[in-house]
């Protein structure tokens, strides 16, 4: 996509971008929909695009869990970018920090976060809480790490000669180490909101009633394909746009700069 | 600046005593300068001359307070050189420009300004005084990405004398640019210095720019780095490009060589 962005015009862009995925998308759905009404496949095992379509139109509580998965997985990303920001702005500013901290942070992420859900649900029963939870602990790590390479990454002849003016550590912090990290962390956004969606889904399929993940499970176990296949593509669609948001922030924000690697 | 009834070599500004640094590595305790010991007048231009590697760069930095030397004292007007970095003396320019890519060419050289409590009424206008100097007014709102090589290193020279210090700590500023540029920032420096008389301290690795720009010369050599000998520069200011030819001129040049040779 880069490369493309490089050498195309900006009018021409557009088309090229959207043409190419957006034929395949008609044809894989045009072989589907064919494949389903020849060899008559019940709706149960594979439902064709055109039913799954309609049960969309019809599904009229479909906002509401949508509303409420989203609900959750931002907040829980909020307070991971709060936390996250945080933490690292302590550990760029504290050997002791981060000798002390990090080591929790690599652990965290080593947790398989499913196996935290029993506990925390224990804790805070079967509410929206437990759900923000697991959606802040998943973007967490993300956010963390890429943000203190980020801030760490500051030009040190610039840090130096705000040194030599006797900068206090809040100049330095917010004139030249946070916007310096401003595309790490758009990129650490970008990756983690995609993350906090799965947290929410993955949380609401332990003990919720409410939400997309309830709604996976329960068209699952009943066997309405149809809904299932409307919800899988309700999240994709969610995780599709946060991640272009904060890819044009991120965008936004590298202006003139060398591009930023990717966070793995 | 200067206190009355002094002359410039009557006010001493910088005073190296038997400045050394030691930096511990794997392989045991390297010394990258030793023994410095110098006295740089009030408004005198003092270039470091030296061979890559040979300290010039540390000692800079130990002037500026922003390393510690290990042994030695380095006095800034009877003060040590910490109080005169907390009282914003000096004014440092890099080899690299190290703008800040976000802002503007205007706003780079605010960044200061913000730092050192200057009045912010009197920013704007300060900062466009300063670009003008340097022909850069209507490259104000230009992101250094925009900007050439020497138009960004205008800009980092402008933003080092903003608040106006009275000492200028310059790491082979022009070092980066080609020949042409160089030579036109030599030139720019100059005249900029004419006007404020600032101290500056000067290093660089290039002889006919020592012998262009500076006062005196302090020549060093390597491993560890010393002084080894300082020469006078006694050619005539304000110092003008057909004099690069001058054989006064080339006897300097030769003269530094000499020097740095032994």
């Amino acid at each position: 996509m880069r490369e493309a962005t490089a050498l195309s015009t900006p009018e021409e862009r557009g088309w090229e971008r959207i043409l190419p995925p957006a034929i395949f998308l008609a044809v894989i759905l045009l072989v589907w929909e064919t494949a389903v009404r020849l060899f008559e496949m019940p709706a149960w095992l594979l439902p064709a695009p055109t039913r799954i379509f309609q049960r969309f139109l019809i599904s009229n509580t479909l906002p509401y869990h949508t509303g409420l998965t989203l609900m959750e997985a931002l907040t829980g990303f909020s307070l991971a970018a709060i936390l996250g920001i945080t933490i690292s702005a302590g550990i760029v500013h504290s050997k002791f920090l981060e000798r002390g901290v990090f080591p929790y942070i690599i652990v965290s992420n080593a947790i398989p976060i499913i196996a935290i859900i029993p506990l925390l649900t224990i804790w805070f029963g079967y509410g929206f809480l437990p759900k923000i939870l697991i959606a802040a602990i998943i973007s967490f790590f993300p956010i963390v790490t890429n943000t203190t390479r980020g801030l760490k990454s500051a030009d040190p002849r610039i840090m130096d000669f705000v040194h030599s003016i006797n900068a206090t550590r809040w100049e330095v912090f917010s004139k030249v180490q946070f916007p310096s990290a401003l595309p790490y962390i758009f990129a650490a956004f970008k990756i983690a909101a995609s993350l906090s969606l799965v947290g929410a889904v993955v949380a609401e399929f332990y003990g919720a009633d409410r939400g997309l993940g309830f709604l996976v499970i329960t068209s699952a176990t009943q066997l309405q394909t149809d809904l299932l296949f409307v919800s899988i593509t309700v999240l994709a669609l969610l995780g599709v746009s946060l991640f272009a948001i904060f890819g044009k922030l991120e965008k936004a924000f590298s202006r003139g700069e060398v591009e930023v690697e990717r966070p793995r | 600046m200067l206190e009355p009834g002094l002359s410039p070599a009557d006010s001493i500004c910088i005073s190296l005593q038997g400045v050394g640094v030691t930096y511990g590595t794997q392989r045991g305790p390297v010394e990258a300068i030793a023994d410095i010991s110098l006295d740089i007048g009030e408004g005198e231009f003092v270039a470091l001359l030296g061979p890559t590697g040979c300290g010039k760069s540390t000692l800079l930095r130990v002037i500026g307070d922003l390393r510690a030397p290990t042994v030695g004292r380095v006095g800034v007007r009877a003060q040590p050189a910490y109080v005169a970095r907390h009282q914003n003396q000096f004014g440092f320019v890099f080899q690299e420009p190290a703008l800040l890519p976000w802002r503007s060419a205007l706003k780079n050289v605010q960044l200061p300004l913000e730092v050192v409590d200057y009045p912010p009424e009197k920013r704007a206008e300060r900062c466009l005084e300063l670009l003008g100097r340097v022909g850069l007014l209507s490259f104000k709102d230009n992101l250094p990405h925009e900007l050439s090589g020497g138009m960004k290193q205008r800009v980092a020279i402008v933003r080092a004398l903003a608040w106006d210090p009275p000492i200028l700590l310059m790491d082979e500023p022009f070092s980066a640019l080609d020949e042409l540029t160089r030579n036109q920032l030599q030139d720019d420096l100059l005249e900029l210095w004419a006007q404020d008389k600032k101290t500056i301290v000067f290093v660089t690795h290039n002889i006919s720019e020592a012998v262009y720009l500076a006062d005196r010369i302090a020549v060093m050599s390597a491993r560890p780095g010393r002084i080894s000998c300082i020469l006078q520069v006694d050619l005539p200011r304000p110092r003008a490009p057909e004099m690069r030819q001058d054989r006064d001129f080339l006897n300097h040049v030769v003269q530094a060589q000499e020097a740095l040779r032994s």
